[in-house]
């Protein structure tokens, strides 16, 4: 029921059409970039997914990164436009409810970008490289798949950032803020890309499986950790209120 | 009103929004690394750029290509939000003030923030080259007559971004697109700064501005010209439309 009313109050926010169109945008990077230059990557000699995830990923990442804030923030923001937050809380629910509501909702329109992303390779990979349909599907899947669970924590997180600033700008601009310092992070460091916003500038092809395996469990960790911190703090909050 | 009065209404409205903080935790963010990574500017023989401009061009690159319109993404945000809530903005329109007016007064508060950002970057800078010339007993500091030009350039060449913004904040009511054009046109600023027709894309003048001034100063670099002549009369139209633009569209959904 409590996911019902959230998809309904995203009726007119654009919310969804939003993440489609933030996804055609990132999926074109990689289409203009081998349009425009494919003799400098199809000489590369290595797998298709592989040569157009380490050239053109930074920059969708980046993009992806940019609206899930924006995404996080309008679902908040909606409640605290016109005190709606306030009705919520004097209804008999649960405010974590609400909290998981929302991140059910920002899941399936982060996973609508990482499918177009997806097809978005396979395409050029079809396209401008020789290589097996299956193969491509399966590398980009596999791909895209590990980029989505290292981005969890940074959607629980921005959403958790925009549950507790009242005002958009505050949020979008902690958001902001949160993406500038991952790009500034070192790249080379295993412990400063697990903060966050760092970890979904990491890219599946050519990894070490050791590496894998502990960037899944560092994804895992995070998002639990995240999420129970939420619901500490949605606990504790009024306390201090 | 007289424009001025209008402009220091403007100010006062922003005054406890904290946006001071955000500005000053860019700043910090964008010049710790470079305090703690100075050494790494000793290290740039291939390119033929000496340690202290490196230093420079490098803390600024980082402003101009992300930080600087991402932050002046929020500040729209800030302007138009604080209006909004509770409906702000009919009372503005139901004043004797000319709305196209009120428009301006809001893009000068705009213009007004970028320029405090890049002045506190540029004390940020002086703050940093310092700290980093005594870790590393290496002269960083350059002379701010020349720091001071480069980010006046800068400043100079982000107006037309600031109206595009402007624009988008004023004209897309759906936060959530109005946000995420203005953030996600930042990211395709790198490839534009590499074709002929950067000159039609506002967002990426600060960064081309700094990547050529990169180009002078390092000898091994391409060295690019900057052509004044289609990029001056292209920024100027492409500001003067969207100016006029977001004058004649501000308030009208609410007038209605």
């Amino acid at each position: 029921m409590s996911l019902y009313t959230e998809f309904r109050k995203l009726k007119r926010t654009c919310f969804f059409p939003a993440f489609a169109a933030g996804g055609v945008l990132s999926a074109a990077f990689p289409v203009l970039n081998m349009a425009v230059r494919s003799e400098l990557f199809t000489a590369i000699n290595a797998p298709a997914i592989q040569i157009l995830m380490e050239n053109n990923w930074e920059m969708m990442v980046m993009l992806n990164l940019l609206l899930l804030i924006t995404g996080a923030c309008i679902l908040y923001h909606i409640e605290y436009a016109e005190n709606g937050i306030q009705k919520m809380q004097a209804l008999p629910l649960r405010e974590a409810s609400l909290f998981f509501g929302k991140a059910a909702l920002l899941v399936p329109a982060f996973a609508l970008m990482a499918v177009i992303e997806a097809a978005s390779l396979i395409f050029c990979g079809a396209r401008w490289f020789n290589e097996s349909a299956g193969t491509l599907i399966s590398d980009a899947a596999a791909s895209l798949g590990f980029a989505f669970l290292l981005t969890l924590p940074a959607l629980i997180l921005s959403l958790m950032i925009s549950s507790l600033c009242q005002n958009m700008w505050t949020m979008l601009g902690i958001g902001v803020l949160c993406v500038f310092t991952a790009s500034m992070l070192p790249a080379d460091s295993f412990l400063a890309s697990l903060f966050p916003y760092a970890m979904p500038f990491q890219i599946l092809p050519g990894m070490e499986t050791e590496q894998i395996t502990r960037y899944c469990i560092a994804a895992a960790a995070e998002t639990a950790v995240l999420g129970s911190a939420e619901l500490i703090i949605l606990k504790t909050r009024r306390l201090f209120a | 009103m007289k424009f001025i009065s209008l402009v220091r209404v403007e100010f006062q409205k922003i005054r406890r929004s904290k946006i001071l903080l955000i500005l000053l935790a860019a700043t910090f963010i964008l010049w710790l690394p470079s305090v703690i990574n100075a050494d790494a500017h000793f290290h740039m023989q291939d390119i033929g750029i000496t340690p202290e401009n490196s230093f420079f061009i490098q803390g600024f690159m980082g402003m101009t290509w992300f930080i600087s319109p991402a932050v002046m993404t929020v500040c729209t945000v800030l302007i138009t939000q604080t209006e909004r809530t509770s409906n702000g903005i009919l009372k503005m329109l139901a004043l004797p003030v000319n709305t196209a007016g009120l428009a301006m007064a809001k893009y000068v508060v705009l213009l007004a923030l970028s320029a405090l950002y890049f002045l506190l970057n540029t004390g940020a800078y002086y703050i940093s080259a310092a700290i980093a010339s005594a870790t590393q007993s290496y002269d960083f500091l350059l002379a701010p007559g020349y720091v001071l030009e480069q980010a006046g350039y800068l400043f100079l060449s982000s107006l037309p971004m600031l109206a595009v913004f402007w624009l988008i904040a004023v004209c897309i009511r759906t936060p959530v697109f109005s946000v995420g054009i203005g953030l996600a046109s930042i990211v395709p600023s790198v490839l534009f700064i590499n074709t002929k027709i950067w000159f039609l894309y506002p967002m990426c003048y600060p960064f081309y501005v700094l990547t050529v001034e990169y180009g002078r100063l390092a000898e091994n670099m391409a060295d690019t010209q900057l052509k004044l002549v289609p990029w001056i009369p292209a920024a100027a139209i492409i500001t003067i439309i969207c100016l006029a633009a977001a004058c004649l569209s501000f308030g009208r959904a609410e007038r209605k």
